[in-house]
């Protein structure tokens, strides 16, 4: 059975979806409030994956997705945003999230989004894959850093507009489990990037001089 | 002269007092030393040896007088050009008439400048005809070089007074900038929570709504209409905030343009998560091509038929892309309306598109239809 653990500061919103994944038959093991809850509770609970608003009372929903994949990096994290802020999003993407939904999905939408991140692989809306596809094709990029491969590229840019990995496999006449493993990777990469980003800012800052 | 001043003008002020304090200390060491040349020329050495003392007493009050905004009162200010005043007035009764140099000498600048930080260019200036005056009134015989020591008094006076002025209005309007910006995020902040607040209730109607079916899926449905508009709305500002420090007013951000093609529905935009500056140009036609692109899906495919936009942004050239999963454009028909004379929507997408330097592809099948377009981009010598 699926660990699950909800972060919203919104009762009826926490409610509501612990409700949906019990009557699915998920495992709700720890709901929190806030971010100091999510942190506190989250050791205990071993849930599988967390289902995080990210607008929460500090330490915020990127924050939290951070501390925990630090803790633990097989931790999944799905994130319900209600905004669908980009910038906001995107933060949560490369401090470790592996899903993104917004809050007006449907039940069965969340059902499966839970089973998918569950299992491993990645949530993706259009939106989040255009924004990803944005962050390695800025200008300046260190030769260095990880970049995604042609056909990583290609599988990305199908999921920013719109197709279903069914449909992806179907036209690149791939498995789906392969278009999975690619988008997966992509994630892998921001992420690595992110890294990069946050190495390169400590050296030039000084930060790493004793340890 | 007379508002009260603003936190930032008296740390301007108690800065400027600071500096005072050092420059009396060196005038004071410089007067003294001067009367102990001069230690012969007095016609009453005790009643001089008393006016240096006055005058070492007086630096000692006034450095420790200023130091705290509450004491710096026009008493103090008053006071502190009197003693300057008097002993120049009695640099002739102690020295004699014949005198040439003054017994404060240069000491009397203190009280000067202390007109001038406290009062601007009036007090400078008021300071420094009286000090002036207090010194050519007692002189037997007026030197060139006393007049222009005396214009120079006022001079200075009231140019420290105008600069003293200056900085504290300087400090005043940035500290409101500061406090302004600083209202602004604030506002930003709440406006965030508020917005995040109405959006999970509209989305919460609209899953039980959907659920519930009937009626409650009617209001569901007009909830989630607002919740896109919001959503829609507050993504677009978010862009308009990131595009904020880009190039100048003649490019626009592409990506807050097209945010506005979801508000169309069906129609998914997905673009960088960072502000894409184009001649404004150039953008206006790739969204003109972009939402003709969509007007012909709700035309060809259905009203609510759903179509995906993307734009990619790379350094030399933006791809953006309308999909559709209609019927697809039957084989022929762009070529049999291209031969019959008529331009129809796919030859005006192409103009545009081939006027800006770019191409436009379309891909048609039974999946449905795509246009790409590329559209070289200037460099405009700043990217995010």
């Amino acid at each position: 059975m699926i660990r699950v653990m909800v972060v919203d500061d919104h009762p009826m919103w926490r409610d509501a979806v612990e409700r949906d994944l019990a009557q699915a038959g998920l495992d709700v093991v720890a709901v929190a409030a806030n971010g100091r809850e999510a942190l506190a509770r989250f050791p205990a609970a071993r849930p599988d994956v967390i289902v995080l608003d990210l607008q929460i009372p500090a330490p915020n929903g990127i924050e939290v997705t951070a501390e925990v994949a630090r803790q633990n990096p097989d931790i999944r994290v799905l994130v319900l945003s209600a905004s669908g802020e980009h910038t906001d999003v995107l933060a949560a993407v490369k401090a470790g999230a592996t899903g993104y939904l917004v809050k007006s999905a449907s039940r069965e939408e969340l059902l499966a989004a839970v089973r998918t991140v569950a299992a491993g692989d990645p949530v993706f809306t259009p939106g989040l894959a255009g924004m990803v596809l944005g962050e390695f094709q800025q200008t300046g990029q260190d030769p260095n850093e990880p970049r995604l491969t042609e056909r990583e590229t290609e599988v990305l840019k199908m999921v920013a507009k719109g197709l279903e990995y069914r449909q992806i496999a179907e036209r690149l006449v791939l498995s789906h489990r392969t278009v999975q493993n690619h988008v997966q990777s992509t994630l892998r990469k921001l992420q690595m990037h992110n890294r990069v980003e946050l190495t390169r800012y400590a050296i030039e800052r000084g930060l790493d001089a004793d340890d | 002269m007379t508002t009260t001043p603003s936190p930032a003008a008296i740390a301007v002020e108690s800065r400027l007092f600071a500096a005072l304090a050092v420059l009396r200390v060196v005038v004071l060491v410089n007067a003294v030393g001067l009367n102990i040349y001069h230690r012969n020329s007095f016609d009453h050495p005790t009643a001089a040896a008393v006016c240096v003392a006055a005058m070492i007493a007086w630096t000692g009050v006034a450095i420790w007088a200023y130091r705290t905004p509450q004491r710096r009162t026009k008493v103090l200010l008053v006071v502190d050009l009197l003693v300057a005043v008097a002993l120049l007035l009695l640099t002739a009764d102690v020295k004699g008439a014949d005198f040439r140099a003054t017994i404060p000498s240069s000491w009397i600048i203190g009280a000067l400048l202390a007109w001038s930080a406290h009062f601007r260019a009036r007090g400078g200036f008021t300071a420094g005809v009286v000090l002036a005056a207090a010194d050519l009134s007692r002189r037997q015989e007026l030197h060139q070089s006393d007049y222009g020591n005396a214009f120079l008094l006022v001079l200075a006076g009231t140019i420290v007074g105008y600069l003293c002025a200056s900085l504290q209005e300087m400090a005043t309007e940035r500290e409101q900038a500061e406090r302004a910006a600083a209202m602004a995020a604030e506002r930003v902040r709440l406006g965030r929570a508020v917005h995040d607040g109405v959006l999970q209730v509209l989305a919460l109607v609209q899953r039980r709504g959907r659920e519930l079916g009937g009626e409650a899926a009617t209001l569901g449905e007009l909830a989630g209409e607002q919740e896109r508009e919001l959503r829609r709305l507050i993504n677009a500002q978010d862009s308009v905030a990131l595009g904020s420090s880009g190039p100048g007013e003649d490019t626009v951000n592409l990506t807050a343009e097209l945010a506005r093609l979801e508000r169309v529905p069906g129609v998914t935009v997905s673009t960088p998560g960072y502000a894409v500056e184009l001649p404004a140009a150039t953008a206006h036609e790739l969204v003109a091509a972009a939402r003709a692109c969509v007007d012909n899906v709700k035309l060809h495919v259905g009203a609510d038929a759903p179509a995906w936009v993307l734009l990619q942004a790379h350094p030399d050239r933006v791809e953006l892309s309308v999909r559709d999963e209609g019927p697809g454009i039957p084989p022929g028909r762009l070529e049999a309306a291209a031969s019959a004379g008529r331009l129809g929507v796919s030859g005006s997408i192409r103009g545009r598109i081939a006027d800006l330097g770019g191409t436009a592809t379309v891909t048609t099948g039974t999946f449905g239809t795509e246009w790409e377009f590329v559209v070289p981009r200037p460099d405009l010598g700043s990217t995010p």
